[in-house]
């Protein structure tokens, strides 16, 4: 193979290996990761209001610069033990499925650079209906980073569902 | 010997017991567990043995207990360390029952295949008071137990992912992954994991208490499974020591396959 050639294959494995953006956070004492793309903005604990009659995974509504956002009860929905609201706690403005939801994590940590190569999968294991929720994982400086697949995070009957509240 | 695998005791035999239940019985070996257990070493005795034999003249370590940043070295040992090995664990008296059928023509394939035409050497470890085996030439590594970093959504025998340098390794709960049916609350809060081992090139690995030793086998010395065992993942009952020796190959197709050793 020329010179030419192998640098033009190397160039090409090189656009392969995208470079995405994650904004991080924890949750327990994992820290989980969400592309920086679907993140509008991210928020101090601000009251929500709870909505009677709203799934279980809905904690309820705040108001953000007059639109009415529903947020996302994520350790619910991930399985975990709810936990006290902190100075830490954070409100995650987020877009999926072409829908503008908040979730509530325990604190926001960094903005992160991963390869795609440095992306594993997770084990394909497990029947919850969470697991599909795990995108992949990373090994960030010793660290698993556990990266989410928002659009995952809630089925099309629950999507339809928020969107109406 | 810490005193909670005595009181697991009456758990493997329960256990061991019907592994061997499902199938005729015509002979009945009696296996002093306790026995067993108390001659085992503890884990640092068995790393001060194993590196006082690496450095005795003459001498050639089988398998050097590593950190998690090593490997497993595995040399060809002197048969008189494995005899002297084996007699530390020998049967001298019986107090538990043990059933054994005849010996069936019709053995695990791939168990055999792997195993079975010469002798072997297989790395025993405890958990939850339960002794098992692993063939030294399907053992991947043996790691400390690092910091286990929870997936949610998995089953509960998926303990996590535990970062060991680049390698992600699958961390499975052995006791609740093996005997479901004996895992209790009270069991949970006894068990104190130390070490992972990996099954294979595969990322997988099965938490263990202690290591206790590794022994040569000869396939004589197994009770083959049978091909169409409900415990695929058990290559068979190592008649002397009675424990169970893992199908590695199996084994890891279960776990690939999220399942436990009830669900195959």
């Amino acid at each position: 193979m020329s010179q030419d050639r192998l640098l033009s294959a190397d160039k090409n494995a090189d656009s392969n290996d995208e470079v995405l953006q994650w904004v991080t956070y924890k949750l327990e004492d994992e820290t989980y990761g969400i592309n920086v793309m679907q993140v509008q903005e991210v928020l101090r604990y601000t009251e929500i209001a709870p909505v009677p009659g709203a799934p279980s995974y809905v904690l309820g509504i705040i108001n953000l610069r007059g639109n009415v956002v529903t947020v996302i009860d994520t350790r619910a929905r991930f399985g975990l033990m709810s936990a006290e609201v902190t100075d830490n706690s954070r409100i995650v403005i987020i877009e999926a499925e072409k829908q503008v939801i908040g979730i509530l994590v325990d604190s926001v940590a960094e903005v992160v650079y991963l390869r795609s190569s440095e992306i594993d999968s997770a084990p394909n294991i497990g029947t919850e209906e969470s697991a599909k929720f795990i995108q992949g994982v990373s090994n960030r400086e010793g660290e698993l980073l556990i990266l989410v697949d928002l659009n995952k995070l809630l089925n099309d009957d629950e999507w339809d569902e928020v969107s109406h509240i | 010997m810490s005193k909670h695998l005595f009181a697991n005791e009456k758990v493997m035999k329960q256990y061991l017991g019907a592994l061997l239940t499902e199938e005729p019985l015509q002979e009945e070996e009696l296996a002093p567990v306790a026995k067993l257990l108390e001659q085992v070493q503890s884990v640092d005795e068995v790393v001060t043995d194993i590196e006082a034999e690496a450095v005795a003249p003459g001498l050639e370590v089988k398998t050097r207990i590593v950190d998690a940043s090593e490997t497993i070295d595995v040399v060809e040992e002197p048969q008189d360390i494995v005899e002297l090995q084996a007699k530390n664990l020998e049967i001298t008296e019986n107090n538990t029952i043990i059933k054994e059928a005849t010996e069936t023509v019709n053995q695990s394939v791939s168990a055999r295949e792997a195993y079975g035409e010469d002798e072997f050497q297989a790395l025993f470890f405890e958990v939850a008071g339960l002794t098992l085996a692993v063939p030294l030439k399907s053992l991947g590594g043996i790691h400390q137990l690092g910091e286990i970093n929870q997936l949610f959504g998995k089953p509960k025998w998926f303990k996590g992912v535990m970062l060991n340098r680049e390698e992600k390794l699958n961390v499975v709960d052995t006791a609740r992954w093996v005997m479901p049916e004996k895992f209790t609350a009270e069991l949970e809060e006894r068990l104190d994991y130390q070490y992972l081992i990996t099954l294979g090139d595969s990322p997988w690995g099965l938490l263990a208490e202690s290591l206790v030793n590794n022994i040569t086998l000869q396939p004589d010395d197994v009770k083959w499974r049978t091909s169409d065992s409900k415990r695929p993942w058990l290559a068979g009952v190592i008649k002397k020591k009675m424990c169970a020796l893992i199908d590695v190959d199996n084994l890891n197709r279960l776990l690939e396959q999220g399942l436990d050793s009830r669900e195959q």
